[in-house]
């Protein structure tokens, strides 16, 4: 199946992109300029924000919950599940880096290992 | 005196002294996080002061790849190697710490213009090794051994990576990793066949950026180790605990025949030594803590986040930079166990003590420091690692880091930066960059160790 995937932060420049591939490989095979690091997941450096659409990012295990709340996608390893729109490169990390003395995170915005969910708090 | 016979290196941390003063620095530069869609680079600096092109950046090496982020770095050969004619202190070996590649730059041909050798692949590395983030480089005799802080996929505890002086993978060099939790950095002292490892996270934990509230979910180390050097098996951890979060750089005195050494605790913003008691065992003792600052509006305060320590090459001097708080600080630790402050200078960093020096805006705060071999000259850059300096020093995207000297009173002890040297990274041909780890061509304080 193809998907449609928007780039917000280049004019809505649009392509259509196999929904089995993760994201990276997919825009870079049509030559959109990506910054990545690990390939796996793992290391942030490829995050965009997503507009609109969903993906399945499972294997991703950069992100906390706040960042994930926030709409990033880690494209190494995202599919694409719908037709998507992205804000891409380090123009769209506004919200991904934090000063932790300013602003703490609450437990269920940790990462999904530690994080405590919501309901189970007191 | 050998000097006439030799190797690379020098015969003796006394020796080395008395070498010739640093005339070029090499140091990374990184475009890695700054939304510039550049190579990282290696950097030559001018550091000759009768030169006319003193205090800036003579040439530029520019990585294959984009995304790499270089951050150590260390020589193909050192004084463990000063016996053997047939050696040469010719090649960089520069790590990606993302990419996992090795980089391989020939200095030796033209020092003033190095060029890229050979690259060994990250790719080829995970295949053959399943190890990833390479950090810190020692050259072991002929053996050169770099610290790898992940599993292929970026899980703690890494290991040790194994190449050949002729620069192929050799393998594995550790036969066990025991309890090990965490890798970072590493020093050994062969006399004593000791090796000392400290622990920083999993790259998973720490490249995406510093969540300050993993720690206490022990996603960060606190423990020392202490391995046997020929076995290459750990032997021994102490487990430093609330005085000893996130144990970074790893320092034995330069003396080969002594058993002390220091390691700075960096969210804990301590110096932690250790030494072997008369009774042959293994001892710690916290001999620095730097007070959290507390900040205006910010309601927790802020640590000093002691990114980076060293010794002079006469083990009399202990320098550590506070990255966040802005100030490096001289110790003088002639007696190990009472370390007495001697001197302190502030650049950058989020207290705003020093906003700007020498005409620069210092965006960052002193992180990498490296010494000259006399103990005298001070370089130091201002980035620490491209996810965290966009946490805490936002504007050193479009700022750039820069790059200061410290002269440092060897006799009785205090430093002044030197108001001539600067090389402003926010004005590079490409935008932007942030400067990190430096070297010597002949050596520095962190490059040698002694057989």
């Amino acid at each position: 199946m193809m998907r449609k995937i928007t780039i917000k932060n280049r004019d809505n420049i649009t392509y259509e992109v196999d929904h089995r591939k993760p994201l990276l490989d997919s825009l870079k095979a049509k030559g959109v300029d990506l910054p990545y690091g690990c390939k796996y997941g793992g290391c942030i450096t490829c995050a965009a924000k997503l507009i609109n659409g969903r993906v399945n990012q499972t294997a991703q295990v950069a992100l906390n919950n706040r960042q994930l709340n926030n709409g990033y996608v880690i494209l190494c390893v995202a599919r694409p599940v719908t037709d998507c729109t992205f804000e891409i490169g380090v123009e769209s990390h506004d919200m991904l880096y934090r000063n932790p003395f300013i602003d703490p995170l609450e437990d269920h915005e940790l990462k999904a290992d530690i994080a405590t969910p919501l309901e189970n708090r007191k | 005196m050998d000097s006439v016979c030799c190797g690379p290196g020098y015969a003796s941390p006394a020796d080395a002294m008395m070498a010739p003063s640093e005339k070029l620095l090499y140091t990374i530069a990184i475009y890695t996080g700054t939304g510039i869609q550049k190579p990282d680079y290696l950097c030559t600096i001018d550091a000759d002061p009768e030169s006319s092109s003193y205090s800036s950046v003579i040439s530029r090496l520019e990585m294959p790849g984009i995304g790499d982020e270089l951050h150590h770095m260390g020589w193909n050969a050192c004084s463990s190697c000063h016996g053997d004619v047939n050696k040469e202190r010719k090649y960089l070996i520069v790590p990606g710490v993302r990419s996992s590649n090795l980089h391989i730059i020939d200095c030796g041909t033209d020092p003033r213009k190095p060029s890229l050798f050979k690259v060994i692949e990250g790719s080829e590395i995970k295949a053959k090794t399943n190890l990833s983030a390479p950090h810190t480089i020692h050259c072991l005799g002929s053996d050169i051994i770099i610290s790898m802080l992940g599993d292929a996929v970026g899980n703690a505890p890494g290991g040790y990576l194994h190449i050949s002086e002729s620069f192929e993978i050799v393998g594995r060099w550790e036969n066990s990793m025991g309890d090990i939790k965490f890798s970072y950095d590493f020093w050994y002292q062969p006399r004593h066949n000791i090796m000392v490892s400290s622990e920083w996270a999993a790259p998973n934990t720490f490249m995406p950026g510093f969540d300050l509230e993993e720690v206490g979910h022990l996603k960060y180390g606190r423990e020392l180790h202490f391995w046997d050097l020929e076995k290459k098996a750990p032997i021994q951890s102490m487990y430093l605990g609330e005085d000893g979060l996130v144990p970074l750089e790893v320092r034995f005195h330069h003396n080969p025949d002594s058993t002390h050494g220091f390691v700075g605790a960096a969210l804990s913003a301590n110096i932690i030594h250790w030494w072997k008691d008369l009774a042959g065992e293994w001892q710690w003792e916290k001999i620095i803590d730097v007070e959290n600052e507390p900040h205006p509006e910010w309601p927790i305060p802020v640590p000093g986040v002691i990114s980076v320590i060293l010794l002079s090459m006469d083990d009399k001097y202990l320098y550590f930079c506070n990255w966040l708080h802005g100030d490096i600080r001289q110790y003088d630790i002639s007696d190990p166990h009472n370390a007495r402050l001697t001197g302190q200078v502030w650049m950058g960093g989020l207290l705003n003590k020093a906003p700007e020096v020498n005409g620069v805006k210092v965006t960052g705060g002193p992180q990498m420091i490296q010494l000259s071999l006399d103990g005298k000259r001070l370089f130091v850059t201002t980035s620490l690692f491209s996810t965290w300096d966009n946490q805490f020093y936002p504007e050193i995207r479009t700022n750039g880091g820069c790059m200061l000297m410290v002269n440092c009173d060897t006799e009785n002890g205090g430093m002044e930066i030197d108001p001539n040297f600067i090389v402003d990274f926010g004005k590079e041909p490409n935008g932007p960059s942030r400067c990190h780890e430096t070297r010597y061509p002949g050596g520095d304080c962190t490059s040698d160790i002694w057989l």
